[in-house]
């Protein structure tokens, strides 16, 4: 337990030295935050009942899928998994403690727009702010899920840099948090509900727990588990 | 006797690509035993294979001891300092670092670098301590001085030694034929996945023999021979020249290294 816990410490400390991380988890999302926050209140007033939301989900999603797929790319597809199979570190320690640090990250981000949000651009705070944590860290747990199967499933970072802009996009175009998804078409709409930060948004949103959107979620979050354990054993053998 | 290492009939291959077609051999415990081999020879299939980091269609492995390794291309993350891999290292093998070899190895003198800011001797140096961590009775080391400057290999040649001199058994491969003459006791070269040779550098010099290299520069220029026996050429040349009145100002004469009967070996000409 106590070299776990020394390598999941070891690893934020590691995720602070290294500047990648920091862009993606902190500057860029905070950055789109205090830009997009401005043009969003004052094109639509209404914006400031969802701000947090939108802003939290779209930080998030690009901590996830474009922040944490690339580190993890650095220790699999490299001679550092070899290095960690020959000294005795278990292979999985990668995966899990850079997912706890980029959770922990994540939420600290996710802090400082709820917190100053209100503040800078008279947004509105969430109802229930345990349920909305709560929920939130439902999200950050599926996005970085989904992060962990694109890491260790890219071997070159030029693919994932396409792959994950893939996935990054219509998260942030379908998922309502740009636009309404009742003014996008049907194929779109459809489309933006295979994406996490659809239904992220949504349960954030609410203002009472709704089954029917944590649902997906959990979906989406077992089935990267599971590829997960699958794309660990595979790199374990090769 | 209980070897170090016992390997019996190791056999590997990629598709259709035979790596490995059944070796054969043992490593004496307390010895320092390299493998020896051009690229795609397969050693370090067989090294990653004997190692565990690598499966084996077929053969029998007997490792008598624990085992540190220190691989050819091993990394770690970029911003880690040294201590910090050794101290990870060490938690999760359950064993308390060393001072002593730390201080040898120089790895306490890295403690504010980060792992992107070590020279590649100073990677090595890292990496050996990482593979010695648990006190193992056996080493393996591939290619443990590729990419070092001289006093970068002299220095991890002392560190062998030690660790042989402190009972440890060591199996390096290697394409530094000097390093493997001057250090090791015990030699098996692979060629195309099969041993054509096994045995100490002497012996290997015996079946091969030693060819000479003569190097005479007179007032006419300086010219280049080979030969096996370096007395009678020498009386032949010599008196050549003197018949031919020319004045021999200086005679170079080089042994030929181990180098050299290994390629011959490799090829298939030493047989």
């Amino acid at each position: 337990m106590s070299a776990f816990l020394y390598g999941v410490g070891l690893q934020w400390k590691l995720d602070i030295r290294s500047k990648s991380l920091l862009i993606t988890c902190y500057v860029v999302p905070l950055l789109f935050f205090a830009v997009m926050g401005g043009i969003f209140t004052s094109v639509n007033p209404a914006a400031k009942d969802t701000l947090i939301q939108s802003m939290t989900v779209m930080g998030v999603s690009m901590g996830a899928l474009i922040g944490l797929p690339p580190s993890l790319v650095e220790i699999y597809a490299s001679d550092i998994k070899k290095a960690y199979k020959a000294n005795g570190v278990p292979l999985y320690l990668g995966l899990v403690s850079m997912y706890l640090s980029a959770f922990i990250h994540l939420m600290i981000m996710s802090g400082i727009i709820y917190v100053t949000a209100p503040l800078v651009f008279d947004a509105a705070l969430p109802e229930h702010p345990l349920f909305y944590f709560g929920m939130l860290a439902v999200f950050i747990a599926v996005s970085l899920g989904i992060g962990s199967v694109l890491g260790l499933a890219m071997k070159n970072q030029a693919k994932l840099t396409m792959v994950s802009q893939l996935i990054f996009l219509p998260s942030i175009m379908l998922s309502g948090i740009m636009f309404p998804v009742d003014l996008l078409p049907g194929l779109f709409r459809n489309l933006g509900n295979m994406v996490p930060a659809t239904w992220g948004y949504r349960l954030m949103s609410d203002t009472s727990f709704t089954f029917g959107n944590l649902w997906p979620l959990a979906v989406i979050l077992a089935a990267a588990v599971a590829l997960c354990v699958i794309l660990l054993n595979r790199l374990k053998s090769e | 006797m209980s070897y170090a290492i016992q390997i019996e009939g190791l056999k590997k291959s990629y598709g259709d690509h035979i790596v490995l077609k059944g070796l054969n051999f043992h490593v004496e415990k307390g010895e320092i035993f390299a493998l020896l081999g051009v690229n795609g020879a397969g050693k370090t299939t067989a090294l990653e294979i004997i190692e565990n980091l690598r499966r084996c269609e077929e053969g029998r492995i007997v490792v008598n001891g624990r085992v540190g390794i220190q691989l050819q291309s091993a990394s770690l993350p970029d911003h880690i300092r040294p201590m910090e891999a050794v101290r990870l290292f060490a938690k999760w093998n359950r064993v308390e670092a060393d001072p002593s070899m730390l201080a040898a190895l120089g790895i306490n003198e890295l403690a504010k670098k980060q792992y992107i800011e070590l020279s590649t001797g100073q990677k090595r140096r890292l990496h050996l301590a990482l593979a010695l961590l648990s006190d193992p009775d056996i080493v393996f080391l591939d290619e443990p001085t590729a990419g070092l400057d001289v006093e970068g290999r002299l220095s991890l040649h002392e560190q062998i030694r030690k660790l042989k001199a402190e009972g440890k058994t060591i199996v390096l491969a290697s394409h530094d034929m000097a390093e493997v003459e001057n250090l090791c006791d015990r030699i098996a070269i692979l060629n195309d996945g099969a041993i054509v040779f096994i045995g100490t550098v002497e012996e290997l010099t015996a079946k091969v023999g030693r060819r000479y290299k003569l190097r005479i520069e007179t007032d006419q220029g300086e010219e280049c021979y080979e030969a096996d026996n370096i007395g009678d050429t020498m009386l032949a040349l010599l008196e050549n020249y003197k018949q031919k009145g020319v004045e021999v100002l200086d005679i170079k004469i080089d042994r030929g290294t181990l180098e050299q009967h290994f390629i011959d070996i490799a090829r298939g000409n030493g047989e």
